[in-house]
């Protein structure tokens, strides 16, 4: 059995894989945290599309149950707080850095 | 890249209160309905199985096998909720047969049970507002 | 199926045993009444009335709006109604022996009607007793939908 060469690795070219497989660069972290923001903000629509849809059908007197409709509104109020409590963070974290004196 | 997690706030606690709450109102309409039927002739007390509504009855649609072609096919009737009638033999003169100090207790019993959970249920979202809000 | 699904089976309940109770009144009332109806051209005395109730099965769209897939629930039931109110042919008219009354036959005896009073109070208290119960069962409803509106103001 012959053993290939690795010949298209040069030394250098795998540790600076190695280390970007464990660090997470700055760009990486921005992403991540945009991705964070955007599922949240998904979230919030989903859970307040939901409750709506429940409020909905409360009015219309459909097949619903009362604490159906008083969940899925609290839900939605949590949902959406912390959203708003991540962007407040964010933009805080954002004005501290601006104050800074360079 | 990490993955990027779920937000998920509201699990396994709060989707079991919610579970337990439509077990405790499909109950309850249960109850009225026995108390309602209290004098009607032929009349069987009906139950609700807590494991059936458990167990989220979109699961339960499983369709009969049949051996004949005129047997029923009750792919329906087993999606259902949970109720179901109890051909009990204890019955009345006229085939009523609902006890009506069992059902009382009952109703009191699950009166009891729901605003348990609704306190609960509550209380878990308070805590909830309050981290989000940051003791504000 | 609305959130007052329990509230309308208790609400029928109430309506038939009220209904119950009225027919029970009507009945006490006429248990002296000798010239009811005419029946052949001769008078005939107060039958007794009775109430037979039947569980009230779901309306037609349920069971469409399930067998399309659309509703989950088959739920509990809805209600009771009052199917009937027939008069009691096989019970026979009292005879009482009253020759000075004007509907007393060649015998003297006076067709009175079929009502017995001690059954009718029986029924009466069984009826209330119901009432009673089914307006237990409203306020226990009544207030677990007044606590599930405070959810999230604790």
């Amino acid at each position: 059995m012959a053993i290939n060469p690795i010949t298209f690795m040069s030394p250098a070219q795998s540790v600076n894989e190695v280390n970007v497989q464990n660090q997470l660069t700055p760009a990486n972290a921005q992403q991540q945290f945009a991705d964070t923001l955007k599922e949240a903000i998904a979230s919030v629509n989903e859970h307040q599309k939901t409750s709506d849809t429940m409020t909905q059908k409360l009015i219309n007197g459909g097949d619903v149950d009362l604490f159906e409709v008083m969940i899925a509104a609290q839900k939605a109020s949590v949902t959406l707080n912390t959203t708003i409590e991540v962007r407040n963070k964010a933009v805080e974290a954002y004005q501290e850095i601006m104050r800074m004196n360079v | 890249m990490n993955e990027v997690r779920n937000l998920d706030l509201f699990g396994g606690t709060i989707s079991s209160l919610e579970k337990g709450l439509s077990y405790a109102t499909l109950k309850n309409k249960t109850i009225a309905q026995n108390i309602a039927n209290v004098d009607t002739p032929n009349y069987k007390t009906k139950e609700v199985s807590f494991k059936d509504v458990l167990n989220d009855a979109k699961q339960a649609n499983i369709p009969a096998y049949r051996t004949d072609a005129r047997h029923y096919d009750f792919k329906i009737n087993i999606g259902g909720s949970g109720v179901y009638s109890n051909e009990n033999f204890r019955s009345r003169a006229n085939g009523n047969a609902v006890n009506m100090d069992a059902e009382q207790a009952k109703l009191a019993e699950n009166t009891i049970y729901y605003n348990a959970l609704i306190d609960r249920v509550s209380s878990k979202f308070s805590t909830l507002n309050n981290v989000v809000k940051g003791g504000r | 199926m609305s959130i007052f699904h329990s509230m309308n089976t208790t609400a029928s309940a109430l309506t038939s045993q009220r209904l119950r109770m009225d027919v029970i009144s009507s009945n006490i009332a006429n248990v002296d009444t000798t010239r009811a109806k005419q029946v052949n051209g001769e008078w005939e005395p107060y039958r007794k009335k009775s109430v037979t109730l039947k569980e009230q099965q779901g309306q037609f769209s349920n069971f469409l709006n399930m067998a399309i897939g659309k509703t989950e629930k088959i739920g509990a039931g809805n209600g009771v109604k009052v199917s009937s109110i027939k008069e009691d042919t096989e019970t026979p008219f009292k005879l009482v022996y009253d020759p000075s009354h004007p509907d007393a036959n060649a015998e003297g005896y006076v067709q009175m009607s079929n009502v017995d009073v001690l059954k009718e109070m029986v029924d009466l208290i069984s009826a209330s007793r119901s009432y009673e119960a089914n307006i237990t069962a409203f306020n226990a409803n009544k207030s677990m939908l007044t606590k599930a509106l405070e959810i999230g103001k604790g």
